[in-house]
């Protein structure tokens, strides 16, 4: 009675513990799996959801880029002006006040042959502010005399150079995504830096050579962006972009581009942008160059207030199309700001005397910036004056002193509490 | 604390009578009358604000020839002779005379819905472009600008008197400067109009409703002929500043229009130096988005016009419809081009599918380049429409 007392127990006991271990094994299953599921993630990665919704995850975490781009050319310094050789290391202080503004992202147009400078800018951004790095590349558009898109040995330089950067960059924790070109493709009109093809020249009707020139150069930019997939899958990779322009034409051909990097210049608002793209190129966005200067042409004076106005109400429509918010179009990522500091040297780039000189010409006009459109020739947009933070001649750490504007801290607030923030009615400037 | 009561009651009797007159003028009153008859105690506002080609017009503001009502009525003579080389011309009626928002004149007039006024022309048939409330200096640096603009369509006048009415419910009216206004042309009027108008106030009616904002039919007009009242938007936006340098614009070629009396002839060439130019239908006139006064278009499925070059082969870089980014923005835009024109008329199409044209300000536009045209373009433009 007892051994059989004993035995049942014993195989109760048994039962009871193939149960126990079923239940932790259906447990553990799913968590496994999950953790499989995760582990072969890559690093950096979107999510689409229905409705061609998107959702960038970094880390397994939903990321929303909060960015600046970054180039902080110092006082008297110009174009050729490389931060990542900069011994003052200017992106140490610069690190402290984006991260204290709520900026979790920089955009580099083109990083240097200075391998161990840029890896070292890289490192440092992330380790100390937790600040990402997106990698552009212009994609040997301001080669001399002009960039030969149709040209196969073109085509394999600038290809070296690019995969060659993604091998010594792609395990850089800080790196965030690549971008591909930049305005590029206002290079079809044959009206900025024209390239030109034997195919091309055959056609005759400008409208087709337009459409050739855009295949040409997106076939080619999607090769580029498969062949980076090769080696590094860890990170996507963005075509830029000027406008939506031709990406009708990149949707015929760019199946391997993963998102969209635009430049944008629309006053205070995005309009049509999110759906448009939706429509034209479906693909997630990210607004890696927008922003407001800081300087009315028409009254002659730096207006801070208007640069905040339009910077706000930018960052709200931003805001708006990220997913998670229904009343947008849920397929924007974030966007950089045009830019962090003034650049002293853009308006006349080829005069040294002037680049000590904060000069107030504008040297575009754009009606959408229209508080101060009635400048004279409606000359409005001031190349120096689109930081939000400004550049004092002092040195600071051996670099300009840094002095934030308005919109800096306006921003500061919308970017740690955005959605408090859409329900403030913004005030016009005077 | 005694002396600080009657520094009080003194401010508040100092202040009161004009606060207190300020409201009854505003609010007690359901009319706010602008003119009843010559020297009318009730008359509000100066037609002071002669615009354009000032010289075409005349005025005699006791008028007894056939006036609506009371004694008297506005008699406006407008020649369309361009003797200030504009084209077009108008008069605003302003407080004090000739305060184009530098001086404080503005009234108060929350509270009225709506304007009415008499009008009629002396053979009917005149177009007056529009007529208007406020927009004194609202995108001007004044320092007292009018708190809205509200607008008419073109009408065209009829030969007996007849009332119409431009609908103000909803509208800002806390500060108008500019309390009427008229505009017309020589393109709408080339033989001049003489018209008259009487009894022009404002009304508190409740049951006027803000106007909503409708669809509009198809066909939808930005150029038939010269003049068309069918027309809609102006070709008032010329780009870049130096545009008026480098374009001649013609709206009355008679010469071979593709149909009906006249087409658009249009030159460019390069003089200023700035090496584009083009032009935009804007609407109204010169709105870079500043006015909220889209067209909805929603019902287009394209815009169709007609175009020629001078000698063929000329290059237009784009033609495009929207694209306007201001404080109020066009909900979309598209465009074709380059286009390279034939000798003949050929019809162009720039597709609307799947394109938002809720709200459009900037009807069309076109524009090109020296690069393309290093010797100068002429080209030929004609019935331009949504369909």
């Amino acid at each position: 009675m007892k051994s059989g007392h004993t035995k049942h127990k014993k195989h109760k006991k048994t039962h009871s513990s193939k149960k126990i271990n079923l239940i932790a094994f259906l447990i553990i299953l799913p968590i496994a799996i999950a953790a499989i599921i995760i582990q072969s993630r890559p690093r950096v990665y979107i999510k689409k959801y229905k409705d061609s919704r998107y959702q960038l995850f970094v880390r397994n975490r939903p990321y929303i880029i909060k960015g600046v781009c970054y180039n902080p050319v110092p006082i008297g310094g110009n174009h050729e002006y490389d931060v990542f050789s900069d011994p003052e290391k200017p992106w140490i202080s610069d690190g402290k006040l984006m991260k204290e503004m709520g900026i979790n992202t920089v955009r580099f147009y083109q990083v240097s042959d200075n391998t161990e400078g840029v890896k070292e800018v890289i490192r440092d951004l992330y380790r100390l502010y937790g600040i990402r790095s997106i990698l552009g590349d212009w994609l040997c558009f301001w080669e001399y005399p002009c960039p030969r898109y149709g040209d196969e040995d073109f085509q394999e330089q600038v290809r070296q150079r690019v995969l060659s950067r993604v091998n010594l960059y792609k395990d850089e924790e800080g790196v965030l995504f690549w971008v591909l070109g930049n305005e590029n493709n206002y290079s079809f009109s044959g009206q900025v830096n024209p390239w030109t093809s034997t195919e091309i020249e055959e056609e005759s009707e400008p409208a087709k050579q337009i459409y050739l020139r855009a295949k040409t150069y997106y076939s080619f930019v999607n090769q580029l962006a498969r062949e980076i997939k090769e080696i590094d899958p860890e990170h996507p990779v963005a075509l830029g972009n000027g406008e939506l322009l031709w990406l009708d034409v990149a949707n015929e051909v760019c199946p391997d581009i993963d998102l969209v990097a635009c430049i944008i210049y629309r006053g205070k608002s995005f309009g049509n942008l999110f759906q448009s793209l939706k429509r034209n190129f479906d693909r997630p966005l990210v607004l890696t160059e927008f922003g407001a200067d800081s300087y009315n042409a028409y009254k002659k004076e730096e207006d801070q207030d208007m640069q905040t106005y339009f910077l706000e109400l930018q960052w709200q429509q931003i805001q708006k199309n990220l997913y998670g918010n229904k009343e947008g179009e849920g397929n924007c990522l974030g966007g950089t700001i045009f830019e962090w500091t003034d650049e002293w040297w853009k308006h006349n780039e080829y005069l040294q005397d002037t680049w000590s000189i904060h000069d107030t010409d504008a040297g575009w006009s754009n009606g959408s910036y229209y508080f101060d459109i009635r400048a004279k020739n409606n000359m409005n947009m001031n190349e120096e004056w689109f930081g939000i933070v400004g550049l004092s001649e002092e040195l600071e750490d051996g670099i300009n002193k840094r002095i934030p504007r308005k919109s800096y801290y306006a921003l500061s607030e919308f970017l740690k509490n955005p959605k408090k923030k859409l329900k403030t009615k913004l005030q016009k400037p005077k | 604390m005694k002396t600080k009561i009657a520094i009080f009651i003194a401010a508040l009797m100092f202040f009161a009578p004009f606060s207190f007159a300020e409201e009854a003028a505003m609010t007690e009153n359901d009319t706010f009358v602008v003119y009843l008859d010559k020297g009318a105690r009730e008359n509000h506002y100066i037609p002071s604000g002669h615009m354009g080609d000032y010289g075409d017009i005349k005025m005699n503001d006791q008028s007894l020839d056939n006036p609506h009502s009371g004694s008297s009525c506005i008699q406006f003579v407008y020649s369309a002779k361009a003797s200030q080389g504009n084209s077009w011309a108008g008069v605003y009626w302003l407080f004090p005379a000739n305060n184009w928002g530098a001086k404080k004149g503005g009234f108060d007039l929350t509270g009225m819905t709506k304007l009415t006024f008499w009008a009629r022309g002396q053979k009917g048939g005149e177009v007056i472009q529009k007529f208007g409330v406020g927009g004194v200096g609202i995108d001007k640096d004044v320092p007292y600008p009018d708190s809205t603009v509200v607008e008419s369509q073109p009408i065209e006048l009829t030969d007996a008197w007849k009332q119409y009415t431009i609908n103000l419910a909803g509208e800002d009216l806390s500060y108008i400067n500019g309390g009427f206004f008229w505009t017309t042309s020589a393109d709408l009027n080339p033989e001049g109009a003489t018209f008259y108008l009487d009894d022009i106030q404002f009304e508190a009616d409740p049951e006027i409703k803000p106007e909503e904002k409708k669809s509009q039919a198809m066909p939808f007009y930005v150029y038939s002929d010269r003049g068309a009242i069918s027309n809609h938007f102006i070709p008032s936006g010329w780009m870049p500043a130096t545009g008026s340098r480098d374009i001649k614009y013609n709206q009355s070629h008679k010469e071979n229009p593709y149909l009906g009396d006249t087409c658009i002839q249009l030159s460019y060439y390069d003089n200023s130096g700035t090496r584009w130019a083009g032009i935009y239908w804007q609407h109204p006139a010169n709105n870079w988005g500043i006015q909220d006064a889209g067209f909805d278009l929603s019902a287009a499925k394209k815009l169709t016009f007609w175009a020629r070059g001078d000698k063929g082969a000329e290059r237009i870089e784009e033609f495009k419809v929207g694209g306007i980014m201001g404080e109020s923005s066009d909900s979309d835009s598209t465009s074709i081009g380059p286009v390279m024109l034939n000798k003949e008329w050929t019809q162009y199409t720039i597709d609307l599918a799947g394109k938002d044209m809720s709200y459009i300000i900037g009807g069309f536009a076109w524009a090109t380049n020296v690069d393309v045209n290093p010797e100068g373009v002429t080209f030929y433009l004609d019935e331009i429409k949504y369909e």
